[in-house]
This record gives C-alpha cells, sequence and structure tokens, in this order.
C-alpha cells in the first residue's frame, strides 16, 4: 500500500459535482496564494466528491470532501497536473480513516463518523450522506462515455502545522460530462454549515465518475510560502 | 448510455487546454511559459493546428488556406466566415475603401476625441444612429473594445451587471474593468434571470446577445425585457451576430421582435454582416456625451481607420438598399436547416444563420476537423473552454453568397466525414 511515502486507496466508485458558488465566499476559505478557478467572473467552484474505498491502509470506508477547485502551479520540468483542490471539510465512515488523514495528510474533517449510503440506478448513481440519521448532503451525477484514465490532480491543505501540497493520481474508468442532469441537496447540518449562505446552484455545471479505481497520494510537500489571509 | 471503455491515455496532450497554464509554481512570471510551450508543441501537431490557420484569399465561399501541419495551401469550401451578407469583397465595398486609402491615408493618426475623428466617421456615426432609429451612436475600433468601453463607461463599484453566461467575452471583461459586482444567469434562462435580479439592489444592468454566436440560439427577448422592467435593469442588448441580419428593416432582434424602443442600449459590430471591422454603441445623446469621456477603450485607442469606415459606410448602404441579401441569407439558411435535418446532424438548439455541429468529444473533434479539410471543407473546431466539455463542435456560418450547389457540397462532405467517423447514423 505505501511505497516511499506514495500510499494507494482503491475505491468501487468515486463520484463529484461541480457547482458554482460567488468567488467572495471562496476567497474567504482560500489561502491568499491560491487562486478559485472562475468558470465566469465571480464565479468559483465547489467540489462536492464522494468516494467507496474497499481497500485502503485503513480498510475499506467512505469518504465525503467539500473542496474548492483553485489554479494548478504548474512547475517546469514536472508533469501538468489537470486540475486543483483544496479540501476544506471532510467527513469519513470510519474513526479510523479520519486520524490517518488528518496525520498524514493533514487534511481538514469533521469529528463525527458519517454514514454514506450508494444507490446506484440505471446511468446514475445517488449518495446519501448522513450522520446517526441527520441528512448532510444528497446528490446524484450522471455518465456519459467510459474511458480508462490516469489524471493528475494536485491537492492544497492547510492546519495549524503548515501548508501542504500532494499530487494525487487518479486511475480507473472515468465519465465526465455538463449535461446538468444530477442534482445536489445541502441540508443544514454541521458539517455543511459554511455553505448557507453560499448561493450555490444546485445543479452541478459538470459531473464526474470514476469506477474501479485507484488514488494514488504522492509524498507530501510543505509549501513554506503561502500564508493564511 | 452504453458503456465504453477505451484505451489508456494517461498523458494525452489533448486533456490540457489553456486554461490549464494560467499560473506556475515560481515568483518568475516567464516560469509558465516552458511548461506552456512544452504542451503547445506537442498539442499542435494533435489537432491545435486547426486555429488560426493563415487564409491567402477573401472570406468568400471558396478559399485557400496555409495548412500549417503539412505546411501547404489547400482550396476549401469555406462554411466558417462571418460574412453573413457578403459584403466583404463586394466590388462597391472595396471601392469605397479604395477612395478612402486616397483621401485619408491609411489610418486616423489620433484618438477620437484629440485628431483621430474624420469626417467619414461622424458619417458613419450618424448613418448608423439614423439606420436603429436612435438619437446616437458611437463607433468603436473593435467590436470588443465597444463593450469593454460601453460597460466600464457606464457602471460602477457597487453596481449589478447582470450576464447571460453565455456572453460573450467583451462583456465579461466590460464587467470586471467596470468593478461592478457580477452575476451570471443560465442561458436564455428567465427564471433565473429573475432570480438574480430579486437577489440585488440597487443599479442593474441586464447584459444580453441578440443571437448567441457558439449555439446560434436567440434569446427569449420579449420574456427578458418584462422582467428586466418589472425589476428596473436597463438592458444592454448586444447584436454582433443578429443585426443587419433579423428584422423587417434588418435593425435586429429588438426589431424583429417589436422591442426596439425597449432596449436602452444598442451594441453591435461591423465586423460580421457588413463583413468589416469596429463596433457601436446606439442610444440617447446624453448616453453619447457621457460614454465620449467615460468609454476608456475608445478615448485611449486610435479610430477606426477611415479606410474601414468608408468600407463600412457603403456595406451599410447596400445592406439597407438590397433587402433581397437578407433574403437570400434567409432562404440559404433554410435550405441548410433542410439539408442537415435530411442527413441526421446534430445542430443543437440553433434557429438561426449559425449551426453549431455537435460532436460532443473534445479529442476526436480536431481528428474529425483534419479530415474536414483533407476532404475540402472548411469548419472551425470549438472546444472547451470556448463551449462546455464534451460539448465540442464545429460552427457552420452561412452567407447570402453561398449558393444552393455550395451548400449541398458543404453537407454531403460533412455528412460523409460524420458517418464514417460514427458520429451521425
Amino acid at each position: 500500500m505505501s511505497d516511499n511515502g506514495f500510499v494507494q486507496y482503491h475505491y468501487r466508485d468515486a463520484i463529484g459535482g461541480f457547482f458554482e458558488f460567488p468567488t467572495e465566499n471562496a476567497r474567504a476559505l482560500l489561502p491568499q496564494d491560491l487562486q478559485p478557478i472562475e468558470p465566469h467572473h465571480g464565479s468559483s467552484v465547489l467540489s462536492v466528491m464522494a468516494f467507496d474505498f474497499h481497500d485502503s491502509p485503513v480498510g475499506s470506508y467512505g469518504e465525503l470532501i467539500l473542496s474548492i477547485l483553485t489554479a494548478p502551479r504548474v512547475e517546469p520540468g514536472q508533469p501538468w497536473p489537470k486540475s486543483a483542490f483544496f479540501p476544506f471539510r471532510l467527513a469519513t465512515t470510519t474513526r479510523e480513516s479520519r486520524e490517518h488523514a488528518i496525520e498524514r495528510w493533514h487534511l481538514p474533517h469533521y469529528m463525527k463518523d458519517i454514514d454514506l449510503r450508494w444507490d446506484r440506478g440505471d446511468g446514475h448513481v445517488t449518495i446519501h450522506a448522513t450522520e446517526r440519521g441527520q441528512p448532510i448532503v444528497d446528490m446524484t451525477v450522471t455518465e456519459f462515455e467510459w474511458s480508462r484514465v490516469e489524471h493528475r490532480y494536485q491537492a492544497f491543505m492547510h492546519d495549524e502545522e503548515g501548508f501542504y501540497s500532494s499530487t494525487i493520481v487518479m486511475a480507473g474508468q472515468f465519465s465526465e460530462n455538463e449535461e446538468e442532469k444530477g442534482g445536489i441537496v445541502i441540508h443544514t447540518q454541521a458539517m455543511t454549515e459554511l455553505l448557507e449562505d453560499w448561493e450555490l446552484t444546485t445543479t452541478p455545471f459538470r459531473e464526474l465518475w470514476m469506477k474501479n479505481g485507484v488514488q494514488t497520494f504522492h509524498p507530501l510537500q510543505q509549501l513554506a510560502s503561502y500564508a493564511r489571509r | 448510455m452504453a458503456t465504453r471503455v477505451e484505451a489508456p491515455a494517461s498523458s494525452n496532450v489533448l486533456d490540457y487546454d489553456y486554461s490549464s497554464f494560467f499560473y506556475s509554481s515560481s515568483d518568475d512570471p516567464f516560469a509558465i511559459l516552458e511548461p506552456y510551450n512544452e504542451w503547445y508543441n506537442r498539442a499542435v501537431p494533435q489537432g491545435y493546428y486547426l486555429f488560426a490557420q493563415p487564409m491567402a484569399t477573401p472570406p468568400a465561399a471558396r478559399i485557400s488556406l496555409e495548412e500549417q501541419l503539412h505546411c501547404r495551401t489547400v482550396p476549401l469550401l469555406n462554411l466558417s466566415s462571418y460574412n453573413y451578407l457578403g459584403l466583404s469583397y463586394r466590388p462597391e465595398v472595396i471601392e469605397a475603401a479604395k477612395r478612402a486609402l486616397d483621401r485619408y491615408g491609411l489610418g486616423a493618426a489620433g484618438s477620437p476625441i484629440l485628431s483621430g475623428t474624420m469626417d467619414i466617421h461622424v458619417e458613419l456615426e450618424e448613418a448608423i444612429a439614423r439606420f436603429k432609429g436612435k438619437e446616437a451612436a458611437m463607433v468603436f475600433p473593435t467590436g470588443y473594445s465597444t463593450n469593454v468601453g460601453m460597460i466600464s463607461g457606464l457602471m460602477r463599484p457597487g453596481d449589478w451587471i447582470i450576464a447571460d453566461q453565455n456572453s460573450h467575452a467583451s462583456i465579461v471583461d466590460g464587467a470586471i474593468l467596470s468593478k461592478a459586482n457580477v452575476r451570471f444567469f443560465r442561458h436564455n434562462n428567465v427564471a433565473d434571470l429573475e432570480k438574480k435580479l430579486r437577489q440585488t439592489s440597487g443599479k442593474k444592468l441586464v447584459a444580453i446577445e441578440g443571437i448567441y454566436s457558439m449555439d446560434g440560439d436567440v434569446c427569449p427577448l420579449p420574456d427578458i425585457v418584462e422582467v428586466c422592467k418589472r425589476y428596473g435593469a436597463r438592458i444592454l442588448l448586444d447584436e454582433a451576430h443578429s443585426c443587419f441580419v433579423y428584422g423587417p428593416n434588418g435593425r435586429g432582434v429588438a426589431e424583429h421582435y417589436g422591442l426596439d424602443e425597449e432596449i436602452d442600449i444598442h451594441v453591435g459590430t461591423f465586423s460580421k454582416a457588413l463583413g468589416g471591422q469596429g463596433g457601436y454603441v446606439a442610444g440617447s445623446r446624453n448616453l453619447y456625451n457621457y460614454l465620449k469621456g467615460f468609454a476608456r477603450s475608445r478615448v485611449f485607442s486610435c479610430s477606426l481607420s477611415p479606410v474601414v469606415a468608408a468600407g463600412v459606410l457603403e456595406s451599410l448602404s447596400i445592406a439597407q438598399r438590397e433587402p433581397e441579401l437578407r433574403d437570400s441569407l434567409w432562404t440559404n439558411v433554410a435550405h441548410i436547416r433542410k439539408r442537415l435535418d435530411e442527413e441526421g446532424v446534430d445542430v443543437g438548439d440553433s434557429t438561426s444563420q449559425i449551426f453549431p455541429v455537435m460532436i460532443r468529444n473534445d479529442r476526436r473533434v480536431f481528428e474529425i476537423g483534419h479530415k474536414l479539410l483533407r476532404a475540402g471543407l472548411y469548419l472551425q473546431p470549438i472546444i472547451y473552454p470556448a463551449v462546455a466539455k464534451h460539448r465540442s463542435r464545429f460552427r457552420v456560418s452561412v452567407s447570402a453568397s453561398h449558393t444552393f450547389e455550395q451548400l449541398d457540397e458543404g453537407v454531403s462532405i460533412l455528412a460523409r466525414v460524420l458517418r464514417e467517423e460514427g458520429i451521425i447514423l
């Protein structure tokens, strides 16, 4: 699972929806040096992702991630990242996976276990995230054409100890569309309280779905130059 | 949709685009150049050569194109140019430009507010104002600078600009430059426009377009006007692709709907149907006078070349005295629409002289474009970020100067290639 700092997490399904919201909300959360991606001037992108991991250093578990899409930092001589994320709130279904992600990757977590139910339909999948029966997020994404890919992303993290980035490579079957057939309901709940005033669109302008793949985290890098706003 | 798994494509350069190369990790602004060029030099042979290939002829129905991949000049049937009325190469237009060249020389040699206004500019502004039925019209050196100067010249920090999400970059950039608050409503969705208007207070400008150039669809103007009036929002209507084409007198979509008087700011270009260059704002004399001082993209640019101004003036005159040009255009549009429909080509929601030929595959659009070139048809691929991911397409622009035979030939080539590629059955 782990070799020279590379850590792999195998999943059955990983889905994501991209939702627009005002950039002033994004800037309030982002470290100063990170630039939000704006599909339209003044609109940033909330990425909501859910994973169904069946094999990892901490066993099987589910994960819900709220991120802001940011501009990747392209390094001369290095492979190009496809895009970049700033995860600002994650939740997992097990305590062990949560503690692992905080310690290893400095990912900011909601500190309670959640339940993640996957409803797989014909050409679509819906996740229902709850905490002790209280709904958090319901999200549906739809499929398009499938292809086998290996995509390279950047993730940026910060906590009291510092600022970090990691390259994440996602390999597996991949479907992506901007057909606007999916949707999201974000419930009033402690994990999502930040989003309450965000004027968030409820139809994803982009829907991602990956199947039977592996997520590989590259060794964490500490970034000295980032300063919290 | 059926599941289809393709071969691994881990480092396909066409997974990336211009938007992937905004920032580098270095403090040196030049650090981004190396990775960008590494990508670009790999992307060009795989398809990006289809952009910005030089034309060696007028933008007529038959052209010569300098194909960059194979370094050769190829004769092509052209369904890509905006020359909707075929005016850019009309002999009268060329003669008018030549006369202006003899009289004024090449350029205006000054800003329009200093020494760069010539009598031909005044004549053009007055002709546009008369044509649009407005008190005044202001000429800008390009269509892009028209929206940028218009919007940033009028709107201020704290104001609200509500624009269609498919707005042209000039509207977006004008809004950014104004430092006003900006919201985008879902394309042609009046309910979402109303939602955005309801959420705002203060001065409001709604910016829309007559025809949207990527989809060829027309804005639902009557409903938009009704909502804007209800919320006290001013309306800017950009008729870049619809003026001189739509309406009983060719004044545009506003005239087509009988809503000319309900639009506060009429914007248009000379580079599409009139086959020239430049843009205009038409409206009240008060608006004109104000923009004269505040439209910085005009104030700080050299005036439109008097040669172009004279050519545009003649194009405008022809467009007015030969309404049969518009009839020819719409006859051609009906003809090609029928032919495309017979061949089963997906043209999205187009109702205008612009037809998106939907490919919906961001990688294959380039190889199909190359095949079209080899077959003798010039169509431009349109990909993300100009359009949404996986809504890649070719854009067909019809002109009054096309013949039925040329349109049939174009559709035949297109249908054959799309059929060979499995895009249509």
